[in-house]
């Protein structure tokens, strides 16, 4: 029996290397380096030949050496040996009976394998790795000396190998847990590029654009050496490239890169299967392209570009890395695709929208053509044939002369007469709103107010509203008079057979910089099939009379000065017409005003007039206002006449102006001069006929 | 005595109306005249009933514009061939010769198709006169 002194010494020696062994190895957190240092640690603490750390493969079957000390660990692990788990081996058996087992005399001991690799060892010790109730593996230290272990070396040994296996335990962990926090770091930054992608890609609408700048937003934010994206052709039997981060991109849309469905290609593969796919080594990788404008790539991912249950087309994205991309990766990247592919659908629905549109806009377009030249053709056939049939009979009527046809005759002349007439008068229809416009600055409710008195609309008919605030317009005021004049016609016209026939004229300040003006007449209205009609030259549901130009030429004159015209039907009955004027915005030069002059204005007590003998007073002047013949002209300098009068006669005061002569001093003007007009004051010796002015730069001018 | 040819001529163009209406009284044919496809049928369903002119008979051809006033008062493209069916659906066996300003085969075919006996362009006058002729002598032998 052993000295008690000794065992107790030797005792403490082993737990003091025990606890060496334990501080060392607690504070080493990567496995591999953890198993390579405790072989070492465990030899030199405790001065044995040999130690090595199997550890329980993941079938629980084999115990593998993954640590031994020196050039026999080495060689053993070259070798990857490995022992049958309850095997008949020391280390099958401890792993198997999880204790641990003494061989003494090595040489003798029939249960020990003879390891060609440690030809020396006497005496060894078999210690479970235990954690918990779980077997990680098995140490097993070797001694040169026979008998080198006790029994009661066993607790001391055991408890180092207890506390070895739960520092390989954490060591584990700690490592699964890097790798966790790896991919979970890894998956949050592609998540985020997949939302960062998303959030660039779904503002653009664009098709085209969409396309090329999503190539770049992936490539920017994954950091990837090629993106691509391949539409399918509307077989659905190619691929198309139809976009390609960077020339290589260029060069291969350029030259029709397309790849087959179903064929071998990682595109065509990844639309039929409707699947992710990864290429690590491209190289190497049968189904990949081997593609000559990108060499460098290494690995590469296609991902299927899903639109509900329809596939689009598919993404690559190619890095220069080997294996850059794992299985983890695909959700995070096939969320940034899925992102991509509902952009893509909805730019191609737009673009399919925009293509129907204008195919809608073309077909109206040519309908509206169609409608207008059957509409002209009608109406210019009807008004043309009774002449030539009317002249064939003439003609035979000359040449069978009968004195019985002479009232015949005069008909038929009559109605070549009238046909030539109406044929004409449809001239300056077409021609009138198409002549040069010179927009100034115009109160708009003036040129209303002086048109429905150039119709001469009964009095009582027409009410005005006008706001007190309105700014002037820019207009050509004899295109603007002439739009009016065909509004108030047609509105007469609605309310012929209307017991108390009204037109409300509103003239108020719309937005968008434009003067409205809305005439809402108590007629007939318009059929609601034809609302659209109206607008088209020749187009008229008035009958033989009328020639159904109005309404074109004042859509034609409101498009040519910026403006708008709509019309509806009102609620209560009859037709809203509708016209936006576009406000006069610019600046005007100072006015140069005479001064010290006697100024009589021939005009209504109207807003116009007001305006003017205002201007005129500031400047200096005396004036006064007449809508009558002035018994003496011989006071003023100068006679402003306003050639529209509600309450005068211009022609008796133009006359008398004649007659006294004094029609050299006369500057008559007018928010819409005729050519008949003008000839007719002409004839009266009025040699001054001016538009008339509504800024006091105009009125200045006129003066001069 | 044989009674004379009785023509509904109907178009809302005055002009062509009544130089039409010359040419086929010149020709020896009574013709009533009316101003729309509306217009056109009370006549031609008035004169059927007795209301109106009974001593000249009822009509024995109508010619009716394409292009005019249907029978609810609106402008239409295709009033003719409304009223040409409206027509023969009172009296199937009336020739009825389509007029309209412009030549257009489908036009002619749909008129023909709906029973009309003749499509014919506004031109000459004289014409016109000579497919009525031809329509009457038809009817008579």
């Amino acid at each position: 029996m052993k000295d008690p002194n000794v065992l107790a010494a030797r005792r403490a020696t082993l737990l003091q290397a025990a606890a060496k062994v334990a501080r060392n190895v607690a504070s080493i957190l990567d496995p591999d380096t953890l198993l390579e240092k405790t072989v070492d640690i465990i030899c030199d603490e405790f001065g044995f030949y040999y130690a090595g750390v199997f550890l329980i493969d993941a079938a629980g079957e084999w115990a593998v050496l993954c640590a031994g000390r020196g050039e026999a660990g080495e060689a053993m692990i070259a070798e990857a040996h490995k022992l049958k788990v309850d095997g008949h081996s020391m280390i099958g058996r401890a792993t198997g009976e999880r204790r641990a087992l003494i061989a003494l005399d090595v040489g003798e001991e029939p249960i020990h394998f003879k390891n060609p690799h440690l030809p020396d060892t006497r005496s060894e010790m078999a210690l479970p790795l235990v954690v918990g109730d779980m077997l990680i593996g098995a140490l097993t230290v070797q001694s040169i000396e026979e008998a080198a272990f006790s029994e009661d070396d066993i607790t001391v040994l055991q408890g180092m190998a207890d506390q070895l296996a739960i520092a390989i335990h954490n060591a584990r962990l700690y490592q699964e847990n890097q790798l966790l926090l790896a991919r979970s770091e890894r998956r949050a930054h592609l998540l985020d590029a997949a939302a960062e992608v998303g959030k660039g890609v779904t503002s653009i609408l664009d098709l085209g654009e969409l396309l090329n700048r999503t190539v770049d937003i992936i490539c920017d934010t994954y950091g990837f050496y090629y993106a691509g994206v391949f539409l399918l052709d509307d077989m659905a039997e190619w691929a198309v490239l139809k976009a390609g981060r960077g020339e290589p991109g260029g060069r291969m849309i350029a030259a029709g890169h397309k790849l087959k469905v179903n064929g071998l290609s990682m595109i065509g593969t990844t639309i039929s299967t409707r699947k992710a796919r990864i290429a690590l080594d491209v190289g190497e990788e049968p189904i990949h392209f081997k593609n000559p404008y990108l060499p460098d790539t290494r690995s590469e991912m296609a991902l299927p570009l899903l639109a509900g249950d329809k596939v689009i087309g598919a993404v690559t994205v190619q890095s220069v890395e080997e294996a850059a991309f794992s299985d983890e990766d695909i959700t995070s990247l096939q969320a940034m695709a899925d992102q991509l592919a509902v952009a893509i659908n909805n730019a191609q629905l737009l673009k399919a929208l925009e293509e129907a549109h204008a195919e809608l806009v073309r077909t109206k377009t040519f309908e509206a053509l169609a409608t207008a030249t059957l509409q002209a053709i009608h109406w210019i056939g009807n008004k043309a044939l009774p002449i030539s049939t009317t002249v064939e009979r003439l003609q035979d009527d000359l040449v069978n002369f009968d004195p019985l046809n002479i009232a015949s005759m005069q008909e038929d002349l009559e109605i070549i007469g009238e046909s030539a007439r109406l044929i004409i008068a449809v001239k300056e229809h077409l021609i009138g709103p198409a002549r040069e416009h010179k927009p100034r600055p115009t109160m708009v409710d003036d040129v209303v107010r002086d048109t429905a008195l150039l119709l001469q609309i009964p009095e009582g008919i027409v009410s005005y509203k006008v706001a007190s605030d309105l700014p002037l317009a820019i207009v050509d005021t004899d295109q603007l008079s002439r739009a009016f004049g065909y509004l108030l016609k047609n509105a007469l016209e609605a309310t012929e057979n209307v017991v108390n026939p009204a037109i409300a004229v509103e003239v108020a300040v719309a937005d968008g910089d434009f003067v409205a003006v809305r005439f809402a007449d108590n007629g007939v209205g318009i059929p609601e099939e034809n609302l659209d009609k109206i607008w088209a030259t020749f187009y008229t549901t008035k009958g033989v009379g009328h020639a159904g130009l109005g309404l074109s030429a004042c859509l034609q004159i409101l498009n040519q000065i910026g403006g708008k015209i709509s019309a509806t039907n009102r609620a209560e009955g009859g037709a809203l017409f509708e016209l936006l004027v576009p406000v006069f915005t610019g600046k005007l030069p100072e006015s140069d005003l005479p001064s010290g002059k006697a100024v009589l204005l021939v005009d209504d007590d109207d807003v116009w007039s007001k305006f003017v003998i205002s201007l005129l007073q500031e400047s200096g002047n005396v004036v006064t206002r007449s809508s009558d013949v002035v018994a003496d002209f011989t006071p003023f300098d100068l006679v402003v006449m306003d050639d529209i009068l509600k309450s005068g006669n211009s022609a008796q005061i133009l006359q008398h102006l004649r007659n006294t002569g004094s029609i050299s001093k006369v500057m008559v003007v007018a928010s819409r001069m005729t050519a008949e007009r003008a000839t007719e004051l002409a004839q009266f010796g009025i040699e001054n006929m001016r538009p008339k002015p509504y800024t006091a730069t105009g009125l200045g001018e006129i003066l001069k | 005595m044989e009674k004379d040819t009785r023509i509904l001529l109907v178009d809302d163009e005055p002009l062509v109306r009544r130089s039409i209406e010359k040419t086929l009284l010149r020709a020896g044919f009574d013709v009533d005249t009316a101003k729309d496809a509306m217009a056109g049928l009370t006549l031609f369903q008035a004169v059927l009933d007795g209301e109106e002119d009974v001593e000249e008979g009822p009509f024995d051809l109508a010619i009716l514009d394409l292009h005019m006033p249907n029978l609810e008062g609106q402008d239409d493209p295709d009033a003719g061939l409304k009223l040409l069916t409206k027509l023969l659906e009172v009296e199937s066996t009336l020739p009825v010769i389509v007029l309209t300003a412009f030549d257009e085969v489908a036009r002619a075919k749909e008129a023909v198709a709906r029973g009309a006996r003749a499509y014919f362009v506004k031109g000459r006058e004289a014409g016109l006169l000579e497919l009525v002729n031809a329509i009457m002598d038809e009817e008579k032998s």
